[in-house]
């Protein structure tokens, strides 16, 4: 075994809020060795982000290391508490690369400046000498040019590049330790693959031990040599990667993995975690996570879990692993007896009404004097009853397309039409309202679309006064509860304040809402990616058993790939507001063509640390395409499969099809 | 984490290792929290003993000078013909002595407390009252952008002293007119305010949704926009306070406030000063008063606009 350079153990964390004392983290240990990279993986809340920032004394104000021990070099820094004795810590021997960079920087300096600073700050170098090292490091952290950028400013940057500057400044003072906390999360998937390679180069490079912490399992199988899962402030497993992924023991780890969206099977629902994670208002007895686990013993509910050792390097925190045990352990294993799940046949929608079509639908923002296409041309239909993903990095435009479909966002050019009607320019009072009432919005982020001034009863009524969808107060009341109930939420909930819910039950309020409208066609802009992974599965699920029930028509919008898989009929992929390729689901998968959607499949991490290990990162680069004399048209290249490619390339496509067959 | 496995406790009951009931409907309540935003507000204001000591005060004062004019018998305009009750120094007869014609000082400064609070505080609730509306009204519609912008312009690049005085001249003086000429001039930058305020909030995606639900825009203004502001409100109409009881004693001063016969804090500040060199309390008394009200509002209002702050509530 390799020298163990970090040690954290039985720490606790207690925060004082509001007057009342919660504790974050209680009693979790982690070891850490040299040149490995560790991955802490946990849903938010869980006190992952606590516990690392710990290590280096960047706990809030309100928040303090109650007892425990964290030791590196035979020295134990817990207890400190002065700036002066951090600083012999921080950058120096454990440095922080945090989620978003653009608050990480300082806006008003240069980008160089702030690197040599940290520079000179740390070892006293002389100016000329820090400003070398500087640009040493920015051509390190794989910025070209580097002399020109030393000068210029965070916001000349893109979030791919000012996350490389980020690190940039965390290598500086070449930490022994850096701890990633979620630094890809909000960054897109093509770059967030390339900031992943980075950090792994220059782990090599340097001969650090990395600590990443994140809730992405698809990251933590491509970057991870170790896993530890934490859930409410304890660490409840940890072990290879491989380990974790194969053979995870605790029903938490277990239930996280068979949740993923990209396992799911077309037409079943997914595994889902029921509930929410606990609160830490709430006292935790026993094991924290058995009121949601559906096999939880009754031991869980009595007493703490000690860890049970799996092998020399795997270890799981809860009682099935004991020897009394047993007995329990193999009623569960027949009747979990693994069952294939076949995957439905997909459905056939082209015969089906167009509810909606966009034709050559193009938007357009001033910006200072020019003006900017933010969707250029777009054209697609939408039948009734099917679900249509639009797939794009943020600032490819389907949140524009969405909204302009909705009538929030103008149309500077095309056609959209809804039920057959054009639905562009200002409709008369009745058809307007009618529009409104049959097409709704559920909302990527649960926090900022509820108002939190209002409570749960007037949220989801306020479609409902606006339409008198009601004959009398009675009626009203019973057509809430019926939309509470059928998102799975008590509708005594209803005189309750958006803030008393979590994530993912303020997001099922916001599809109540929408629902309790009885619309036809609904607009999904990602309402999935600011959710907890165990969440999603259960959004996921609702949103499908209502297509069912409802026959509601979806626009799905999502960043990732293989998250919409399984719940699209059809896939449409947008790149910079064009739309690149269109194809049935398992179509799209099977035979993706163009180079950009090919770079979206490769770059979305796979939660297989088999599969993450041996990938290389495609890179798109628009320039490839020799777009002079021969244009690119949007062709339909086999039926139902369109693409954006010019004649040379439709040919060469053509016979990769043929080829493939 | 190589010696974690130890530490089982012995002799654990066979029984406990089989399946638990399993209730779904309780999950649901794990998401709650009682955080309310109101309720941390207050208790990150009331926090601060200086917040306490003061708020304590002024509603002694206030109360004060509502009951002093109720039970008092001693009139503030009561004029001595005698010369002996000129100009008399702080007694127990008379707390903070008397002026050149013989008025009780004490009775005055709490009549005229009384009179300038009023004002005040009618002022603050129909400036922010009008600017909130139209702030509102200016934030939801564009088309309004041009009208407004020119009459912010105006009005706020003219020294305000000049409207102040010019509609001092026009009307009547009394306190309606004190009322509307610091409305009018002060109307416009509150406007303004909870414009870039409102612009701010109009996006938000729960404000998109009212737009999907087809929620007409006033209902929107109503129950999405303004509850979020309630805290601003207060903080500016606090604010507000004593900017307009400074301005009422700036205009009495020049000497087209209230009437100088009415008791308001201008008026026995300007009177005071008259006769400072020689009887230096007759204005001491009066502006000591004054400042406290100002301060203290001042404080209150600060101190709120930092409770009202989610960022603060710990």
């Amino acid at each position: 075994m390799k020298e163990k350079i970090f040690e954290a153990k039985d720490v606790v964390i207690k925060f004082n809020l509001r007057g009342k004392v919660l504790t974050a983290i209680r009693g979790a240990s982690i070891d850490l060795y040299h040149g490995e990279t560790l991955a802490i993986v946990g849903e938010s809340g869980s006190g992952k982000s606590v516990f690392t920032k710990s290590f280096i004394g960047m706990l809030d104000k309100n928040g303090w290391v109650e007892s425990g021990t964290m030791k590196m070099d035979g020295v134990d820094f817990s207890q400190y508490k002065t700036e002066k004795e951090w600083l012999a810590i921080r950058g120096k021997k454990i440095a922080m690369v945090f989620q978003d960079p653009m608050t990480s920087l300082n806006p008003v300096k240069t980008v160089g400046e702030q690197i040599r600073e940290v520079i000179t700050w740390n070892f006293g170098t002389e100016k000329e000498e820090a400003k070398r090292q500087a640009i040493e490091l920015l051509r390190q952290v794989g910025i070209p040019e580097p002399e020109l950028r030393y000068r210029q400013y965070p916001h000349q940057f893109s979030g791919g590049m000012r996350q490389r500057v980020v690190i940039a400044t965390a290598i500086a003072c070449r930490p022994r330790i850096l701890i990633c906390d979620e630094p890809t999360t909000a960054l897109d998937v093509t770059v967030q693959a390339q900031i992943l390679e980075l950090i792994k180069r220059l782990q090599k490079e340097l001969d650090m031990s990395v600590i990443y912490i994140t809730h992405d399992l698809g990251v933590v199988a491509n970057v991870a040599d170790r896993v530890a899962v934490i859930y409410a402030g304890q660490i409840v497993e940890h072990g290879l990667a491989d380990e974790i992924f194969k053979d995870p023991r605790h029903p938490y780890t277990k239930a996280l993995l068979r949740s993923l969206p990209q396992l799911g099977v077309r037409g079943h629902d997914l595994h889902s975690i029921k509930g929410s994670p606990p609160n830490l208002y709430k006292e935790i007895k026993g094991d924290a996570f058995a009121p949601r686990n559906p096999e939880a013993m009754k031991i869980d509910y009595v007493c703490e879990p000690p860890f049970f050792k799996v092998t020399d390097t795997h270890y799981a925190k809860t009682w099935l692993l004991s020897e009394q045990a047993a007995d329990y352990r193999r009623e569960l294993e027949q009747k979990n007896g693994e069952q294939e799940l076949l995957p439905a046949a997909p459905v056939d929608f082209s015969s089906a009404e167009k509810l909606v079509q966009v034709k050559n639908l193009t938007v357009q923002f001033k910006l200072g004097r020019s003006r900017f296409s933010a969707v250029k041309n777009v054209t697609f239909d939408i039948h009734r009853g099917e679900t249509l993903s639009l797939v794009g990095e943020s600032g490819s435009g389907k949140t524009t397309i969405g909204k302009a479909i909705l009538k929030i966002c103008h149309s500077s050019g095309g056609d959209i039409l809804y039920k057959g009607k054009s639905v562009i320019g200002k409709l008369p009072r009745q058809e307007m309202a009618a529009f409104r009432k049959s097409v709704q919005m559920i909302f990527q982020d649960p926090m900022a679309s509820l108002n939190e001034r209002a409570k749960v009863e007037y949220i989801i009524s306020e479609g409902l006064y606006n339409f008198r969808l009601f004959k009398n107060d009675r009626e009203r009341q019973d057509k809430v509860a019926q939309a509470m109930r059928s998102v799975g939420l008590l509708p005594e909930y209803v005189t309750r304040f958006p803030h008393e819910f979590s994530g993912g039950q303020r997001q099922r309020i916001g599809i109540a809402r929408a629902l309790a409208l009885e619309p036809e066609f609904i607009v999904a802009d990602e309402p999935i990616s600011a959710l907890d992974v165990s969440i999603r599965a259960q959004v996921i699920n609702l949103l499908n058993k209502l297509k069912r029930e409802k026959g509601f028509t979806y626009l799905f919008m999502a960043h990732d790939l293989s998250v919409v898989r399984f719940i699209s009929d059809r896939i449409a992929v947008l790149y910079k507001g064009q739309l690149v390729e269109l194809a049935e689901a398992e179509e799209l998968f099977a035979h993706p063509l163009h180079p950009y959607t090919n770079a979206l499949l490769q770059a979305a991490p796979v939660p297989d640390p088999d599969v993450e290990r041996g990938k290389k990162v495609a890179v798109y680069n628009p320039a490839m395409h020799d777009y002079a004399t021969d244009l690119p048209e949007w062709t339909e290249i086999r039926p139902g499969h369109f693409i954006r490619a010019n004649r040379a390339e439709l040919e060469s496509y053509r016979r990769r099809l043929e080829a493939e067959a | 984490m190589d010696e974690k496995t130890v530490s089982v406790p012995e002799n654990l009951p066979q029984e406990l290792f089989a399946r638990a009931e399993f209730h779904e409907e309780k999950l649901e309540d794990t998401g709650f929290s009682n955080y309310s935003y109101w309720r941390s507000t207050i208790n990150t204001f009331f926090k601060s003993t200086t917040v306490k000591v003061v708020v304590a005060l002024v509603l002694i004062m206030a109360a004060y000078t509502v009951i002093y004019p109720m039970v008092t018998e001693r009139d503030p305009y009561t004029v001595s013909l005698s010369a002996r009750e000129w100009n008399l120094p702080p007694s127990r007869e008379h707390p903070f002595g008397t002026d050149g014609v013989g008025r009780d000082i004490w009775a005055r400064v709490w009549f005229g407390t009384r009179t300038s609070l009023l004002l005040s505080v009618a002022v603050a609730v129909f400036e922010v009252g009008l600017g909130v509306v139209i702030g509102a009204l200016w934030g939801f519609y564009r088309k309004l952008d041009t009208v407004m912008f020119a009459i912010y312009n105006t009005l706020t690049n003219v020294p305000s002293t000049i409207y102040l005085v010019l509609i001092a001249y026009i009307m009547k003086p009394s306190v309606v007119t004190i009322i509307i000429a610091l409305v009018a001039t002060g109307w416009i930058r509150e406007a303004r305010w909870f414009r870039s305020r409102i612009l701010a909030l109009r996006e938000v995606d729960y404000n998109v949704a009212s737009i999907c639900l087809n929620t007409p825009t006033r209902r929107i203004i109503g129950r999405n926009v303004i509850p979020h502001l309630v805290s601003l409100i207060i903080m500016d109409a606090a604010l507000t306070i004593p900017y307009s009881i400074g301005s009422e004693v700036f205009l009495s001063y020049i000497g087209v406030g209230l009437p100088a016969d009415l008791c308001t804090l201008g008026n026995l500040v300007n009177q005071g000063r008259s006769a400072f060199l020689v009887y230096p309390f007759q204005m001491i008394f009066p502006t000591m008063i004054l400042c406290f009200i100002t301060v203290s509002f001042y404080i209150i209002g600060n101190k709120f606009a930092d409770a009202s702050d989610p960022k603060n509530h710990l």
